[in-house]
Parts: C-alpha cells; sequence; structure tokens
C-alpha cells in the first residue's frame, strides 16, 4: 500500500484527490492537508463581493466529503518537504503545522511515497504598503475578503444615497500581480450593483491595472474573429469599459496605499495620487512559502523552488529574453525535476515567464503581469498528475499525463453583473491558453479563440458556478462533469 | 453613457477611450433579448465543451 498526499484543497488539489481516491483509493491512501477547513468556489467570490451572494453559497466544509469519499483530511499547513526522508528513515515526508483550532500551531509529520503540491497562492498583500483588508483596501480573494468588501461598498453605496459622491476603484495592487480577469469582473459587477441602486450619476468608477492594455488578462490579450474579421480583446474590451463609463489606468505599479488615497507608477515613469472613497486591490501572489531539506539536513529550497516560493517543474527556466521563449518551454507533466514522486500543479507550479509583455519603467519598475493557472487549467493539471499516478503505482514505468497550458484551452466567463434577465458577461475561450505562434499565425486558434457579451455570459457563469461546487462535493456522477 | 466625475479624475492618466466601438441599440437589445441569448448560451456551452474534448490533452 502506498501513500499519496496532496498538498492544499483548492481546484487543482481538491480535483487531484477525488480522482486518485476514484482511481486508486480501495489500494492505496490518499492524504489531503490543507490549512483551510472549507472549499471555495473563487470565481463566484466577485458576487459575495457586491452582496449579491451570501458566502455561504460559495463555500463548503472539506471534512464531510472527505469522510464520505474516505479520503484522510489533515487541516494543517505544509511547512517543509523533505523528498529524501531523514537519515533514520529513507521515506520522504512533510512537515506541517496544524491550524485546526482543537490542534493550532502543532507541528506534525505526514510520510508520503507520491507528493502532490497545490499550495496555491500565499496573497501578498505586504508587497505594496497599506494594500489589504488589514490596511486601506479590499480584497475578494477569500469570501471573508469579500464579505467585508460587500460590507464596504454598501456602506459606499449608503453614502451615496445620501448625495455625496464617491470615487471607487478596483484593479491590480502591483505591477507583477496576475488574476486581472477578477478585477475585471468586479469593476463591472460594482458598476451593475451601483446603477441598480440608482446611485450610478454620483460614483467615479476607475479600472486601475498593471495590464499594459485593456483586454491584456495576463495573457497577451486576444485575436478574435468576429463577423468576418479578426478583432482584438484590447478593442473588444475597450468597448464594454466605453459603454459602462468605467474609467482606465493602464501600465499601472501600485507603489504605497494610503487612507483615501493610491500612489502608483506608470509605464512612462510618471508617478500619480489617486483619492478614492472605495478600492479593491488585489494582491500579487507568492509560493506558499515551503521549504526543502535533504536527507542530511542540508537546506536544498532553491533546487525545489524558484525564487518566488512556486515549484520548479518540468519547463524551461533557462533565463531566455522574453522574445525568445515558446511555447514548449511550458511544463507538461508537471514532475519536479530529479523528484520523480512529486508534481506540483495549479497556482503552485513555477511558470517558466511572462506569457503577457513584461516591461520596466525609466525608473526600472518591473510591470508584468503574471500568467494566470487558476480554474480551468488548475483542474486540468490537477487530473493529470493524478492519473499519472496512477498509472504509475500500477508500472513503475508508466509514461506520465500531459496537461501543458501551451495545449490545453480555457475559458474565461467574466461576470458584468448578476440578474437571471438582467445580467451579462464577457465570456471568452481561447485555445491554448499559451499562445504557440509555431502552430498558429496569431498565438491561438481563432476557431476556438472568441469573445461574446451577454446575459446568456451570465447563465454559463451561473451554470459553471453549480456544476463545479456540485462536482467538488463529489456528489453522483461528478466524474462526468470536465476540469 | 459615462458618468465620471471630471474633478476626480483630474490628473489622472485615464485611458483615452473615444476611438472604442460603441454598441448600437439593437446590438445592445440582442445582448438582453431571452430568445437570442438563449441560442447563445447553448452554443457557447458546447463551444466550451468542444474545446475541452479538443484541448485538455496535452
Amino acid at each position: 500500500m502506498s501513500d499519496v498526499v496532496v498538498l492544499g484543497a483548492g481546484v487543482s488539489g481538491h480535483t487531484a484527490a477525488l480522482h486518485l481516491k476514484r482511481l486508486i483509493g480501495k489500494d492505496h491512501t490518499v492524504t489531503v492537508v490543507s490549512p483551510n477547513s472549507h472549499w471555495n468556489w473563487i470565481p463566484s467570490n466577485i458576487w459575495v463581493g457586491t452582496g449579491d451572494m451570501p458566502a455561504s453559497k460559495v463555500i463548503f466544509p472539506l471534512a464531510e466529503v472527505y469522510e464520505r469519499k474516505k479520503i484522510r483530511f489533515t487541516q494543517a499547513k505544509a511547512v517543509a518537504i523533505h523528498p529524501e526522508g531523514s537519515v533514520t528513515d529513507p521515506r520522504p515526508y512533510v512537515d506541517i503545522e496544524h491550524t485546526s483550532p482543537a490542534r493550532a500551531g502543532e507541528p506534525g509529520t505526514v510520510h508520503y511515497d507520491f507528493l502532490i503540491n497545490a499550495t496555491g497562492p500565499k496573497l501578498r498583500f505586504e508587497a505594496t504598503e497599506g494594500m489589504g483588508p488589514d490596511g486601506h483596501t479590499q480584497s475578494v480573494c477569500t469570501a471573508d475578503h469579500a464579505t467585508h468588501a460587500a460590507a464596504a461598498l454598501e456602506a459606499s453605496i449608503a453614502r451615496m444615497k445620501a448625495g455625496e459622491p464617491q470615487t471607487l476603484v478596483v484593479g491590480m495592487g502591483h505591477g507583477t500581480c496576475t488574476c486581472e480577469g477578477a478585477a475585471f469582473e468586479y469593476v463591472f459587477n460594482v458598476d451593475h450593483t451601483i446603477r441598480q441602486a440608482g446611485v450610478r450619476d454620483l460614483a467615479t468608477v476607475i479600472y486601475l491595472t498593471n495590464e499594459a492594455a485593456l483586454g491584456d488578462f495576463g495573457v497577451g490579450g486576444m485575436i478574435f474573429r468576429q463577423e468576418g474579421f479578426e478583432t482584438t480583446s484590447e478593442l473588444w474590451t475597450e468597448s464594454l469599459f466605453r459603454e459602462r463609463g468605467v474609467a482606465a489606468i493602464v501600465g499601472a505599479h501600485v507603489e504605497k496605499v494610503e487612507a483615501g488615497l493610491i500612489h502608483y507608477e506608470t509605464l512612462d515613469g510618471t508617478k500619480h495620487t489617486l483619492a478614492f472613497d472605495f478600492a479593491m486591490l488585489i494582491p500579487p501572489f507568492g509560493g506558499a512559502g515551503l521549504k526543502a531539506y535533504a536527507r542530511d539536513g542540508q537546506d536544498i529550497t532553491d533546487r525545489l523552488f524558484a525564487p518566488s516560493g512556486f515549484m520548479k517543474v518540468d519547463a524551461d527556466y533557462t533565463g531566455k529574453p522574453y522574445d525568445e521563449w515558446r511555447a514548449t518551454d511550458w511544463p507538461a507533466t508537471y514532475e519536479v525535476p530529479g523528484y520523480p514522486s512529486i508534481f506540483a500543479v495549479g497556482i503552485a507550479f513555477a511558470p517558466p515567464h511572462q506569457i503577457s509583455k513584461p516591461r520596466k519603467t525609466p525608473n526600472g519598475t518591473l510591470i508584468a503581469p503574471a500568467p494566470p493557472r487558476t480554474g480551468m487549467p488548475s483542474g486540468v493539471m490537477g487530473k493529470a498528475a493524478a492519473l499519472t499516478i496512477a498509472h504509475r503505482l500500477k508500472d513503475p514505468s508508466a509514461p506520465a499525463e500531459h496537461a501543458s497550458m501551451a495545449r490545453m484551452g480555457a475559458a474565461c466567463v467574466a461576470s458584468a453583473g448578476t440578474g437571471l434577465t438582467t445580467g451579462s458577461a464577457a465570456a471568452m475561450t481561447m485555445l491554448p491558453v499559451v499562445p504557440d505562434y509555431d502552430r498558429y499565425p496569431t498565438g491561438r486558434d481563432t476557431g476556438e479563440t472568441r469573445g461574446e457579451l451577454g446575459l446568456h455570459g451570465h447563465w454559463v457563469k451561473l451554470m459553471l458556478h453549480h456544476l463545479f461546487i456540485y462536482k467538488a462535493k463529489a456528489k453522483l456522477g461528478w466524474p462526468l462533469i470536465p476540469e | 453613457m459615462t458618468n465620471q466625475n471630471p474633478t476626480a479624475l483630474a490628473a489622472q492618466p485615464v485611458l483615452d477611450l473615444s476611438g472604442a466601438p460603441l454598441p448600437t441599440p439593437r446590438t445592445l437589445r440582442m445582448r438582453q433579448c431571452l430568445p437570442f441569448q438563449f441560442t447563445r448560451f447553448v452554443t457557447f456551452s458546447l463551444r466550451i465543451l468542444r474545446m475541452v474534448l479538443k484541448g485538455h490533452s496535452g
């Protein structure tokens, strides 16, 4: 009997754990180690952040699902990996620290034969002074953060109802942030909410982003085929901003936030101060901060992890200039070099380079949207790692499953307002996520890379909300729902 | 169409969107037209499914 351990229970880790149990659970153990007691369907946090959905609709307790599926669950955060075991025990293991109220702070170890690192992001609010729920801005990165954001937005709406104009700023809190799609969604949901409240005329709504152009989304933008023409996501997105009267500031690196003031620098090197009444800024992501040690106790963290804290996998991490990167440099199997029993999936793996072109201001400030690795690709990677492990438990020489972001597609449904008859969303598909200019002149398959706006997008997002929560709860027929 | 307070935006490097295409009233109506949107919902859902089948192996 082998022990498979999954670190993290987000989209990627939870998907991997469920598939592992389905594939190998009768003969081997599957253990999930996660500091969180609840699973969160993060794409719907933006609706929690406008008060359109209670947090209880986007989270559920993990313990009861794992108990029903006979998956071992340890509520703890991983601290360090010992991939070679110790001098007294050759079995690899992970140092953990319990986080449940009953055992908070208690150290422990979990041995493994196969390990999937799906620890997700560390929300690095500290990267920008004054940013975050403990500072002066809101967040929608967790259901709890989103609940607080909704309360702050409601307070702003109350002030507008009393006749006081408000400046609402939504965007990215650092030049190296990712997940621009979340801020894009939230700004249009805020716009929709204040229209519904009848106070839009008293609001100045500003989207402050590190993207060099609207529609970049951290993937370098897209080229769509539409009405017999090839058009860009930039033009398409600009149209929506103009239509909805949302002002945009692009190519921005937020340096510091004070009460009511955002200090930022733009790509031309100029520095600005923006006054606000309500602000939601997404923080940059970092790795979970895991350490790694060799059998003799030597610190080998830099062998397994990039300086950002993300785990190195089967990607090309040589420091090539941006223009020389190729789609084939992206990882396909998510195996950690030198440690074939370890995989890193979802946000936990270190991307080999930005998809969106990195830029520097004349002052040397890096403004470089990081590649998104969330949602659909995250689940696909988790399943691929689970399949590889399942195959190798039967045949150690079995080839690894492939799930390169340079081959797979993704759907991004960016809500622009809720309501079964009044909602709307920008519904986009792209194939592949990482452009491949050797295969496609525009980097992507223009037959599959599309963008549409309308009520149907909202219905799709709502459908995905219910489908993926159903799947994550491992209810009857869950494996039939694709990642 | 625009609801911005010029004072709040003064001195900010706001992107000039005056050249961005605006949807026509018909386009805006169609974006909320229930029968039409239902056909788009079915089409888009099938497209996601096709893309999953075509692009989720790598």
